[in-house]
């Protein structure tokens, strides 16, 4: 199934430095053993185009929508924030390649549950290519798992416990499973 | 006495670019020049020195829309430099997702030109997100084939995204007999679908062909018959899936490529002298403005032959079906006319695919720095990447994509059509201007407008 019940969508580019954000975190959830109900996605650049103009009608309704992106509030590197899609005037959620033929997100929230997390980027290259997160960015990873495991209502001790690793004791120390999980099983 | 319009940014497509339209005092276009304004970021330095595994990966990212296109020509210009066949099974993979990519790709596009097209007998022009019928069933249908599309993707692929099960050397999982049976399930019931949706589709087109006017902006236009010809030639490697420099007989030539700079093809410095406040979303470039596209496009001039050539649907048609229809409604009618294909070459695939066999080649050569070139049709065209491979390290990578072949040849296109009606000819080229830039911004003074940080 394309979708479930939750979805989370990690949004955003790896090839520009912090921007690449959403995919990082999408890639720690990815270890974990997640209710059924729940889907992660790499979104990278397609979510406005592959996903959110899909929800509305899918197949299995999608009751709540997570997406994690770097967010400019304004706040130090690293710093993480919730948004509801109201927080977000009517064309700011500047999506190169498909936000301004519908705008997604402002149909979608008036029959979804959805929260933004975002993360106060240190350095997005807008210009050329750049791999990798800055430290500031890379240590909000743990943290913002964290807050989706909240959102979604999973008892996160018992899931790092599961999985045997210490997932979010400091960035960096994970031994989970890599996320490679290709040829889904239906 | 010719007057300059500019349409900045252009819409409904993807990415961004812009219109610099010449026009007569009848506002016809005397010369266009459609161009990208996206920077160039560099992705062919960034691929030097990383490992053939990874340069797809990154090449996927540079686009949010052909991230499978990209993924497998990626992979296969790798496989083409360092010489690795890759088995049966796995080429039947790869085969079913690009029918699903294109399926999906096709069905969105709708989307995107829908708006421009009337409800056939009528002057009611078609909003594919209204709730009435009959558009709502045709947005349930398109929605659906969209959904099919991403499954079969995500099945296939491992993701709905960023395709991460093909890798050089094939594919790293085949896929369950019991996800082949979903898959069967899927392409039949979208082969009905499919069907439909190109038979409303083209109706619609062809009657948009025989009115004698749309409204722009509240203007009244005349709908010229030629809308969006051009004399150019067409490129395509194959009708579905592509062709790479393993084939016995390579349907692609890189030495009948060559570029040229944008200095060399757009027009100098120019100033706006008329503008249409009324034009929808924001209006045209006020008067008085300077546009300057030789200095401000973004991407070189491919050249096939020494002339610019149009790649996607018609190309494919054209080179492999004999279709003749030109024009911007030609072009999407073509587009219209492979959707049942994808389906049927799902289900084609299927029959067979063997789930048992072994998807990956026995042996991957880690590559002596030959060229090698993958060009793989992409919803939107040829997308053709190029590799050189030494040691299992990337030494020289190029990308070729669908639009950069057609923003020249959609630039002659223009000429003689009415410029209000000049996003509708870019538009049925399904632009896919490459971009990446993505990020959420509160407001243009960055105010802080969620109270609730955390931490």
């Amino acid at each position: 199934m394309l979708f479930r019940e939750i979805v989370i969508a990690g949004c955003g580019n790896p090839l520009f430095a912090d921007d690449g954000f959403g995919p990082a975190v999408v890639e720690e959830l990815q270890k974990l053993q997640l209710p059924d109900n729940v889907k992660v996605i790499d979104a990278g650049l397609g979510a406005p185009h592959f996903l959110f103009t899909l929800m509305e009608d899918a197949e299995v309704p999608v009751k709540k929508l997570i997406i994690i992106d770097t967010a400019d509030f304004g706040a130090n590197p690293g710093d993480v924030t919730k948004l509801r899609p109201e927080d977000l005037p009517p064309g700011t959620y500047r999506d190169a390649h498909s936000w301004d033929l519908s705008e997604p997100l402002q149909r979608l929230k008036d029959v979804i549950d959805i929260t933004i997390i975002g993360c106060q980027p240190k350095r997005v290259a807008s210009h050329e290519f750049e791999l990798g997160l800055t430290e500031e960015v890379e240590g909000a990873i743990p943290k913002t798992v964290r807050i989706v495991l909240e959102e979604i209502g999973v008892e996160y001790g018992a899931t790092i416990n599961h999985q045997g690793t210490h997932l979010w004791a400091s960035p960096g120390e994970t031994t989970g499973d890599a996320g490679e999980n290709p040829g889904e099983k239906v | 006495m010719s007057k300059v319009v500019e349409i900045s940014p252009t819409t409904r497509h993807e990415g961004h670019s812009k219109l610099v339209l010449k026009v007569n005092d009848e506002g016809i276009v005397e010369r266009g020049d459609w161009l990208s304004i996206t920077p160039v970021r560099g992705v062919e330095k960034l691929a030097i020195g990383k490992t053939m595994e990874q340069v797809p990966k990154i090449a996927s990212r540079v686009c949010g829309i052909c991230p499978i296109a990209h993924t497998l020509a990626g992979i296969e210009a790798m496989e083409a430099s360092i010489g690795c066949e890759i088995p049966e099974d796995a080429k039947l993979l790869r085969y079913i997702l690009q029918c699903a990519n294109r399926m999906h790709s096709h069905a969105i596009h709708n989307i995107l030109s829908l708006p421009d097209m009337y409800i056939p007998g009528t002057d009611v022009k078609i909003n594919p997100f209204t709730k009435e019928e009959p558009v709502r069933s045709v947005a349930l249908r398109i929605q659906r084939l969209r959904e099919i599309g991403q499954t079969i993707g995500e099945i296939v692929g491992g993701e709905a995204i960023h395709p991460s099960n093909p890798r050089v050397g094939g594919m790293y999982k085949n896929i369950t007999p019991r996800a082949k049976a979903k898959l069967y399930d899927l392409a039949k019931e979208s082969r009905v679908l499919a069907q439909e949706q190109m038979e409303f589709m083209i109706a619609v087109f062809r009657n948009y062909q025989n009115r004698d006017w749309s409204e722009v902006g509240g203007v009244e236009v005349p709908i010229t018959k030629d809308l969006g010809y051009h004399n150019q030639g067409y490129m395509a490697t194959a009708p579905v899936y592509g062709s790479s420099s393993l084939d016995e007989t390579p349907m692609w030539f890189p030495d009948r490529f060559t570029e040229v700079r944008p200095w060399d093809w757009y027009m100098g410095e120019v100033e706006i002298d008329e503008a249409d406040p009324n034009y929808p979303i924001g209006g045209t470039t006020p008067v008085g403005n300077k546009a300057w596209p030789q200095m401000e496009a973004c991407t070189g001039v491919p050249l096939y032959d020494g002339q610019p050539v149009e790649v996607g649907p018609r190309a494919r048609l054209v080179q492999f079906k004999n279709y003749d229809e030109k024009g911007a409604m030609g072009l999407q009618i073509a587009r219209q006319m492979e959707f049942p294909e994808t389906a049927y070459g799902i289900i084609d695939a299927l029959d067979a695919l063997d789930t048992s066999g072994s998807v990956l080649a026995d042996e991957i050569p880690q590559g002596d720095g030959s060229f090698g070139w993958a060009a793989n049709e992409a919803p939107r065209g040829t997308d053709v990447h190029m590799a050189k491979v030494k040691d299992g390290r990337v030494e020289y990578f190029g990308m070729l994509v669908p639009t950069t072949w057609n923003f020249p040849t959609c630039s002659r296109a223009l000429t003689g059509a009415p410029w209000r009606l000049a996003e509708v000819i870019m538009r049925a080229y399904d632009p896919c201007v490459s971009c990446a830039t993505h990020m959420l911004v509160i407001d243009e003074d960055k105010r802080l407008v969620a109270q609730k940080l955390i931490q």
